[in-house]
């Protein structure tokens, strides 16, 4: 049991950890596109070390199999579905116009002006 | 054309009913047959958009415990290295000098399918640092990925590419081709 | 196990710490990077919950959260560059 204990209790605080760092780079980055880097601290190393240290906790102590399948799955919905929100985000605020604080070093989006039709497939 | 959309059905079909199963965990006659119902009728709904071309290529022994190895392994380690650097930069005094900026990498030719690259721009997005913005394709044919780097060390982009994919785009040219 | 209530709890502080962002955030795009943040930190914080009390309900929830909590991203995204 004590063995159960140190090493969820380790998982749990490496994740607290880097949330904590996602949450501090969201409130001390200058701009925008910092913020959402920054901010992938928490899906990935702070959701999969507090997931990983809930289901050794929920094993060691016997708890029903539902419980430990239904805790990976929100890890894997959250793993796959943050991505797809972040980029969506970024984009927008990059097509919409908001200004970098600190300047880019180079900026090949804007000289290329890629477009992709959607819809279109090959 | 009418077998291709039964089959793309079925494989849906199975993938939705297997979710159910995770969801629910339990076996009992009832929870099976309302789980059955509502998987055919999402599937209906949602195997074109799901399913392209070959139904049945996920469902292969060998794919899917290299997908899962990729996962565990290869993947974790980025995640893991890129999360190290990502909080040197956030909690050292006054922000180092941190450099952003767009780079344009060109794409290897291995994982030239939708699915391959879908899931290579996730998991760079994935990784703190790096954020997929667009993957377009320029005048020869080639595909680009647009990646808005947290901290420009490379400006050439060749080797900016061996640095942000690492070895992701080997492993995902292995699944998807 | 307190270690499982501890770390629930940080993570509710750290949710207040994403308030500052979300009332001062200069931007539109800030104020939803922050609440896109927020429904994650609450999910990971309700299944922790859920595993020290022993309440398999909050599970359920999280999962909810966690499942919903992208769309509404995605599509302020959109909103804000102007394609919708």
């Amino acid at each position: 049991m004590i063995v159960v204990d140190i090493i969820s209790c380790v998982l749990l605080a490496v994740g607290l950890f880097f949330s904590f760092v996602g949450v501090l780079g969201l409130i001390r980055m200058p701009d925008v596109y910092g913020r959402l880097q920054a901010s992938t601290c928490i899906p990935t190393m702070g959701n999969i070390c507090l997931i990983i240290g809930g289901v050794v906790h929920a094993i060691g102590y016997g708890m029903d199999t539902a419980t430990v399948v239904k805790l990976l799955v929100i890890m894997l919905m959250i793993l796959c579905t943050n991505p797809i929100s972040n980029h969506s985000l970024l984009k927008g605020a990059y097509n919409g116009g908001i200004k970098p604080v600190r300047e880019m070093v180079m900026d090949d989006y804007k000289e290329d002006q890629p477009t992709y039709k959607e819809g279109e497939t090959k | 054309m009418k077998d291709k959309k039964f089959s793309a059905w079925l494989s849906t079909f199975i993938f939705c009913f297997l979710f159910w199963l995770l969801l629910t965990w339990s076996v009992a006659l009832r929870e099976v047959l309302v789980g059955l119902a509502v998987s055919a009728v999402v599937a209906a709904f949602s195997a074109r958009f799901l399913i392209q071309k070959d139904a049945f290529y996920m469902y292969h022994p060998v794919r899917l415990i290299t997908l899962v190895f990729y996962l565990v392994v290869i993947f974790m380690w980025e995640v893991i290295k890129a999360n190290i650097s990502m909080a040197a930069i956030v909690l050292s005094p006054n922000l180092k000098n941190y450099k952003p900026g767009i780079i344009r990498v060109p794409a290897a030719d291995k994982p030239s399918s939708a699915y391959g690259m879908a899931l290579l721009s996730n998991c760079i997005t994935l990784t703190p640092g790096t954020i997929t913005m667009e993957v377009a394709e320029d005048k020869h044919g080639n595909n680009h990925y647009y990646i808005h780097w947290i901290d420009v060390t490379e400006t050439n982009r060749f080797k900016a590419g061996d640095i942000i994919k690492g070895t992701m785009e080997k492993w995902i040219g292995r699944i998807w081709a | 196990m307190i270690g499982l209530l501890i770390a629930a709890i940080v993570m509710v502080v750290l949710a207040m710490g994403l308030l500052y962002r979300i009332f001062k955030g200069p931007t539109a795009a800030d104020r939803v990077a922050a609440l896109d943040t927020l429904d994650l930190v609450i999910a990971l914080a309700l299944s922790l919950y859920s595993l020290y009390t022993g309440r398999g309900i909050y599970l359920d929830i999280a999962l909810v959260v966690a499942l919903l909590g992208f769309i509404s991203t995605v599509f302020v995204g959109r909103y804000i560059e102007r394609r919708l």
